[in-house]
């Protein structure tokens, strides 16, 4: 595998699948180059069933790059006894795995993945939800209830259509307000605020504390559209994360290592201040000896250890 | 138990204060390190009414921000005349732009017309929360703005972009004022309802939003320099005089010419660090061979030119983005 970044000889797929080395075709489902995994992932479909014990068993290897691979492959044999493997990457750490596994449930036709798929369009990427949703498709599942149609119209992201829907898609899209892209929580909370349901208003209070400024402020405006008593809000955006400087850690830094407190602070001479002060500390040294030069530097240091922490203090906040 | 209460993670029984009438420990528990526990707190005080007043007025001092919130909130809810002098105080002087926007709201509940006038005064705030909160304060005393400027502030307040808009040439004075805030998704939003008003004042407005710090925003000016009667033989200039937040070029090459390997790692090499250990572990050696001044005299000229490149680098990482 790690020769394989050196030798740039293409592997003769053809060649295994007709000495049936079953083998050979997973172990270049690893594979770095993206051509060739995808020729070793449509070797494997044409070996057909065959293949299914060995790829079963290859699902556990800790490769991330194998193991979508695998996927692909049994999503193109179709055999249904690799059903309840599959289903079982649905809840793999990796998104990527959860992503082809979810759009592999729907290749495969086998109505007794529904329940996974449907578990799928809850998870917390987005990718993942979108391949639930276009596999429930491909599965002919027709969501039974106004609810159901929510979490399958979250996954599509269809703003339009979820507000249309009304209170019966507020838990999904409270659901998304988790997501880590940012651009999902802005659509989410917007949504929120057309559909104005007041039971969505503690969700938009959380969302007032989120990371990203945009978010929240949409979260004010939204949470106006639920009937949110405005006298709440203030409290809600007090708990959005600070990215303030810790003003001890600079002060430590800068009396400890004089110069990188200013390093931390993202001052461009902080480093060269550090450099200096070796190169003088390594004179005065060899010159006054060790006495002369700790009780020479020391207040000097802690001179420099207070102005790193006093202007961090002063530091003005980031505007919310 | 005290020690318990004293490192804060006994659940303090709210209601039992209340019923004691322990109104100061409830305050003390706005400064509880639990969110709950303080949101808890100022609901209580709030349900406790007028006899808190001037204690929640003297909390209003509090050095943390999460008491002077909680005591802001409840006197909100309380609705005493008496604390309209102190919440405009918190609104005009409090560094805590949450603090600023609670204080609004609650002057809004008080339903006492001396708040109007420094209300109006915060339409004018650089901090979108802040008006925003004002706006809706004046909204519930019942104030109605007048036709003029202050309607169009408390129509950008409200973030009403389409009737600022419908406001024509008007409405380019109170925009290019509220341009000073620190949001860039605001300052976009107004340079492009510039733009699309058309004023040719507004061109005045132009060289700064040209110049904002926000890539977005001077982007959006661009597009809306056009309609204001600014040549487009200029906007490169005045681009040009932006303020630059990437790396210091000076710096960087400075870095580099001394300590060779620091400039690299400044402008964000990862193999930065391993040049300067490289170049300094080379220095030593030398110098225990040739004494101590011969390998920084052979260096320099060597550093000075990867000075200069280092230079010309870091300007093209500050070019446009």
């Amino acid at each position: 595998m790690f020769l394989d970044r050196f030798s740039r000889k293409k592997p003769d797929t053809d060649l295994l699948v007709r000495k049936k080395d079953i083998r050979g075709l997973i172990s270049l489902l690893s594979s770095q180059n993206p051509e060739d995994q995808a020729s070793a992932v449509h070797a494997l479909g044409t070996i057909g069933p065959d293949a299914t014990g060995p790829l079963v068993l290859a699902l556990k290897k800790k490769n991330r790059n194998l193991r979508l691979g695998v996927i692909g492959a049994l999503a193109e044999i179709r055999d249904p006894t690799a059903v309840s493997s599959l289903v079982a990457t649905i809840h793999d750490t990796s998104s990527e795995v959860r992503w082809q596994a979810a759009i592999a449930l729907g290749e495969m036709g086998d109505p007794a993945a529904l329940p996974a798929v449907l578990g799928a369009l809850r998870d917390a990427d987005k990718y993942v939800r979108y391949g639930a949703a276009v596999s429930l498709v491909k599965l002919g599942h027709k969501p039974a209830d106004e609810a159901e149609w929510a979490w399958y119209f979250a996954g599509m992201q269809e703003w339009k259509k979820l507000a249309e829907i009304g209170t019966s898609a507020v838990i999904p899209l409270e659901n998304l307000l988790l997501d880590k892209d940012s651009e999902v929580r802005i659509r989410a909370v917007k949504t929120l605020g057309e559909i104005g349901d007041r039971r969505a208003g503690p969700a938009l209070i959380r969302s007032l504390g989120d990371e990203n400024r945009q978010v929240r402020w949409e979260a004010v405006l939204a949470s106006q559209k639920c009937g949110v008593d405005p006298l709440y809000l203030p409290r809600g955006l007090s708990r959005r994360p600070r990215l303030k400087k810790n003003p001890l850690i600079a002060g430590l830094l800068n009396f400890l290592l004089p110069g990188l407190g200013y390093g931390y602070l993202g001052k461009w001479w902080g480093v060269m201040i550090f450099q200096v002060d070796i190169t003088f500390t390594v004179w005065l040294y060899k010159f006054s000896g060790e006495g002369n030069t700790y009780s020479v530097l020391f207040p000097i240091y802690l001179l420099l250890g207070l102005h790193a922490w006093y202007i961090t203090n002063q530091m003005p906040e980031d505007p919310p | 138990m005290t020690l318990l209460q004293l490192s804060g993670s006994a659940v303090p029984d709210i209601d039992l204060l209340k019923k004691r009438g322990d109104i100061p420990a409830i305050i003390r528990l706005l400064g509880h390190t639990d969110p709950k526990i303080q949101w808890k707190a100022a609901e209580v005080l709030g349900t406790i009414g007028e006899k808190a007043t001037l204690l929640l007025i003297d909390a209003l001092h509090s050095p943390k921000g999460t008491v002077r919130l909680g005591a802001v909130e409840a006197l909100g809810v309380i609705k005493d005349v008496r604390a309209v002098g102190p919440l405009i105080r918190i609104l005009n002087r409090d560094p805590l732009i949450e603090l600023k926007w609670a204080a609004a709201l609650a002057l809004g509940e008080t339903g006492s017309s001396d708040a109007i006038p420094p209300l109006v005064c915060s339409l004018r705030d650089d901090n979108r929360y802040t008006r925003y909160g004002s706006a809706k304060a004046l909204g519930n005393l019942g104030w109605r703005p007048d036709t003029g400027p202050d309607q169009i502030y408390y129509l950008i307040a409200l973030q009403e972009w389409e009737q600022v808009r419908a406001c024509g040439p008007a409405a380019t004075g109170p925009l290019m004022d509220i341009f000073r805030d620190h949001d860039p998704a605001t300052r976009s939003a107004i340079v492009t309802l510039m733009g699309e008003i058309g004023d040719t004042h507004s061109h005045i407005a132009c060289p700064t939003a040209l110049r904002d710090q926000d890539p977005s925003v001077r982007w959006k000016a661009v597009l809306a320099s056009m309609n204001c009667g600014v040549s487009s033989n200029k906007l490169p200039l005045m681009l040009a005089g932006r303020q630059r937040s990437g790396p210091n070029p000076a710096g960087a090459a400075l870095l580099n010419f001394l300590f060779l390997g620091q400039g690299y790692n400044y402008l964000g090499k990862w193999w930065g660090t391993l040049v300067f250990m490289t170049y300094m572990s080379i220095i030593v050696l030398a110098q225990l061979e040739m004494g101590p001044f011969l390998p920084f005299l052979i260096a320099y000229p060597f550093t000075a030119v990867v000075g200069v490149h280092t230079y010309y680098l870091a300007q093209r990482m500050n070019d446009l983005t």
